[in-house]
């Protein structure tokens, strides 16, 4: 890997500082940070997919709904028998010690990590082989799917939703609640950013260009194309397995179509914040996830019961002017900034021709 | 690349100046105005209701603060809330609850609408130890859960058409019925379910269907294809406002003879006037009616409620918003006993309402449900075309026998 350059080097060391110090400079933020974390999360996950490897999927949102179920059921199946934690609607009560409730949703995220992962492999072995918009109604499905099967599902609430275990009541100051999950999810994020850029300075992210652009000739040229795809696809469930699983947590209630496989929302939402910013830009879905996270914060509800019809007006305006997303159409701009050399006499020679 | 850091170090400064400079906190009591937050349900599927709880609301306020307002400590308050639109989604209302809490300072807050959604948001009141008093979350697992600063006016959701199976089986001459039923896959609808699951256990009843139908309803026509097959004594219903129209747009359209059908929200979906004659004999559990005997001094009774609520809002109040009115005027006999804005002390005062309003009594049980008032049934009748919600159950209040069974449709005209 080349080495980081000094000036990187400060720019990363100051956002991580601001991380770190966000939730007490900000401190009435923090559930709004905290969101912003997974949203960046999503939007950088989604980027391999839709923007390096050029398959639209929708199905992210499968993953992340899997991660916050799981989430929560190893947090309470671990101390107490699930079935009668959910029983009508969660009548029966219990309540977590300080001990088993880090306990439990540490081991939750854990498997909230390595299922989804496993399932986008055998899911991905299965549909990968679907191209362009196969693929991606094929996804489309898979989310909707998910959201009515669990709705019938009794163990994880059925209908009637998951109330998520609790935050100890042993720990009576009321931010800390905030701020783990904060930390939580921005550890997250650091993870997620450190492989994602691990990836663009590999050969697997060429591959998964490769793949973008022309996956006969990929394939032609003896690149096992369904491998990289899988584990491709692999990678994001990962991230997202986990974004769901600390989403749960801090929501503190599970409905199956509206909050875990929340494809209407969180579903359009990250494949919107990619291309905001910039599909296959490293800092694309970054940029995006945070204007999108302002935009909607800050101006949803001044036009209360009309934000549906801004966010429609959006994404008109984004497609329609930048279709590339604001790192596309900055690097159009300003080619040189991106370490883009322009060639003065080619370019003149050509404005010659005609 | 460093002029790509330099923007963002622009644009990170550019985000941290912004969010600094709106980090604005309201007090809980500003000036002569007591702030009560809340996130309603403004679009998504649950609108047309959260639109009724918010009507509901603002009619109390404004009736409130006309008539005086809120008198703590010798000086006079008004009320004022603010609204979030909660898209109908437990995450944006929990998130929404927050920011009321954290960044508004709101320390008052009034319930969203649906069971789901007011578990999503109970658990952020009680963090934060803010009163909650609210009106539209009925589901049973809210009130088991110890929470402290919960109270809710209206009746727990099981109980909702539980006396429906005990007047089928009270007219099959006390003998089990067979029950078609089918609810919609959401927090309230499963809760009503238990009621019939527990009151079908009692009376020896046999639930022969049972259907879930999608959140997003318009179609149940699988079921009622099964009802024409098997018959059963009874069909239930539920579904919020979509339920209760589906349903009877499409028991008719295909002719469904069933001898009793029960169902909730009829009123909020103002059946008898949407659907006229196609919806006559449905039996609809409901929290209130205008015709109940209940007074206070703000709205009179309940006629004279839902004369002046027409007036403003050009439509019947559904009890959806009757109870929501009822949220305030528990608020404000609250906040004068406690003579204080100090939220325990509010809350103590919560614990101890025993008051009579236009909706009907409220005293709080344990787990903070409303245990004074019970639940009313009502059929929809008709004359000629004009169609009306006679209340038939319980007697007390019965203005109307209750018609049984149901004419075949080959004989209504």
């Amino acid at each position: 890997m080349e080495k980081v350059k000094q000036k990187d080097l400060i720019l990363y060391s100051g956002l991580i500082i601001l991380g770190l110090a966000a939730p007490y400079l900000f401190s009435a933020f923090k559930v709004q940070l905290t969101y912003l974390c997974v949203l960046i999360v999503l939007a950088m996950t989604w980027n391999l997919q839709g923007g390096e490897m050029g398959y639209n999927t929708f199905g992210n949102i499968l993953f992340y709904g899997l991660g916050m179920y799981l989430t929560a059921s190893v947090q309470v199946g671990m101390f107490f028998p699930l079935a009668e934690w959910t029983e009508s609607g969660g009548e029966k009560t219990f309540v977590h010690t300080t001990t088993q409730y880090f306990q439990g949703i540490g081991v939750g995220l854990l498997v909230a990590a390595i299922i989804p992962t496993i399932i986008a492999g055998a899911i991905g072995y299965a549909i990968l082989g679907l191209r362009g918009h196969y693929f991606a109604i094929c996804t489309l499905g898979l989310g909707i799917a998910a959201g009515e099967i669990a709705g019938g599902i009794e163990i994880i609430g059925a209908g009637q939703g998951f109330t998520t275990p609790p935050f100890p009541a042993e720990i009576v100051d009321a931010e800390a609640r905030g701020k783990f999950f904060y930390f939580l999810s921005f550890a997250l994020l650091i993870g997620t950013f450190v492989f994602v850029k691990y990836i663009y300075g590999s050969r697997f992210r060429l591959i998964l260009n490769a793949i973008r652009d022309n996956e006969d000739k990929a394939e032609a040229m003896g690149i096992q194309t369904m491998k990289y795809k899988i584990v491709g696809w692999m990678c994001s469930a990962f991230f997202c397995g986990l974004a769901g699983g600390i989403m749960g947590g801090l929501i503190g209630y599970i409905d199956s179509t509206d909050v875990a496989f929340d494809g209407r929302e969180m579903g359009v939402f990250m494949v919107l914040m990619a291309i905001l910013g910039g599909k296959g830009t490293l800092w694309g879905p970054v940029i995006g996830a945070t204007l999108f996270h302002f935009f909607k914060e800050g101006l949803w509800t001044l036009i209360l019961g009309w934000q549906y019809v801004a966010l429609g007006v959006l994404i008109v305006v984004i497609v329609v002017y930048f279709p590339e997303g604001l790192m596309g159409w900055l690097r159009e701009k300003y080619p040189e900034r991106f370490g883009e050399v322009i060639d003065e006499k080619d370019r003149k020679a050509q404005v010659e021709l005609k | 690349m460093n002029k790509i850091a330099k923007l963002f170090v622009t644009f990170i400064s550019a985000i941290t100046l912004a969010l600094v400079s709106f980090t604005s906190s309201f007090a809980k009591v500003e000036g002569e105005y007591i702030v009560l937050g809340s996130a309603i349900s403004l679009t998504g599927k649950y609108s047309s209701n959260g639109v009724h709880t918010q009507n509901g609301y603002n009619m109390a306020v404004e009736r409130i603060n006309k008539m005086g307002g809120v008198e703590v400590q010798g000086k006079k308050y008004k009320f004022e809330i603010i609204y979030y639109d909660d898209e109908s989604n437990p995450k944006r209302a929990a998130q929404l609850a927050e920011r009321l809490i954290k960044q508004d300072g709101v320390h008052y807050m009034l319930g969203p609408y649906s069971s789901g959604l007011t578990k999503a948001i109970a658990p952020v009141t009680e963090k934060y130890k803010i009163p909650m008093v609210e009106a539209n979350g009925a589901s049973r697992s809210l009130f088991t859960k110890g929470y402290k600063y919960l109270f809710a006016v209206l009746s727990p959701a099981n109980q909702y058409l539980e006396v429906a199976i005990d007047l089928a089986v009270e007219k099959n001459g006390g003998k089990g019925v067979k029950i078609a039923q089918a609810f919609e896959q959401d927090a309230f609808s499963q809760d009503v379910r238990l009621g019939i699951l527990d009151a079908a256990k009692r009376t020896g009843s046999e639930i022969i269907i049972d259907d879930k139908l999608p959140k997003e309803l318009n179609d149940m026509a699988a079921t009622l294809a099964k009802v024409k097959a098997v018959k059963p004594d009874v069909l239930v219903v539920s579904g919020h406002t979509k339920g209760a129209l589906t349903a009877i747009r499409q028991i008719s359209e295909m002719k469904v003879d069933v001898p009793m059908l029960a169902m909730t929200h009829c009123d909020a979906a103002k059946l008898s006037k949407q659907h006229g004659k196609k919806s006559e004999f449905a039996l609809c559990a409901s929290q209130w009616h205008k015709n109940l005997s209940y007074k206070d001094k703000f709205f009179g009774s309940g006629k004279k409620y839902a004369k002046d609520f027409q007036k403003e809002f050009g439509y019947d109040p559904p009890y959806q918003s009757a109870e929501s009115s009822a949220a305030l005027l528990v608020f404000k006999d609250a906040f004068e006993r406690a003579n204080s804005f100090d939220r325990d002390a509010v809350r103590d005062a919560l614990v101890d309402t025993e008051m009579q309003t236009f909706y009907g009594n409220i005293k709080f049980g344990p787990g903070g449900q409303n245990v004074a008032k019970p639940m009313i049934l009502f059929q929809v009748r008709c004359k000629g075309d004009d169609c009306e919600n006679r209340v038939v159950a319980p007697t007390k209040w019965a203005s109307d026998k209750f018609y049984h069974p149901i004419p075949k449709w080959s004989e209504r005209s």
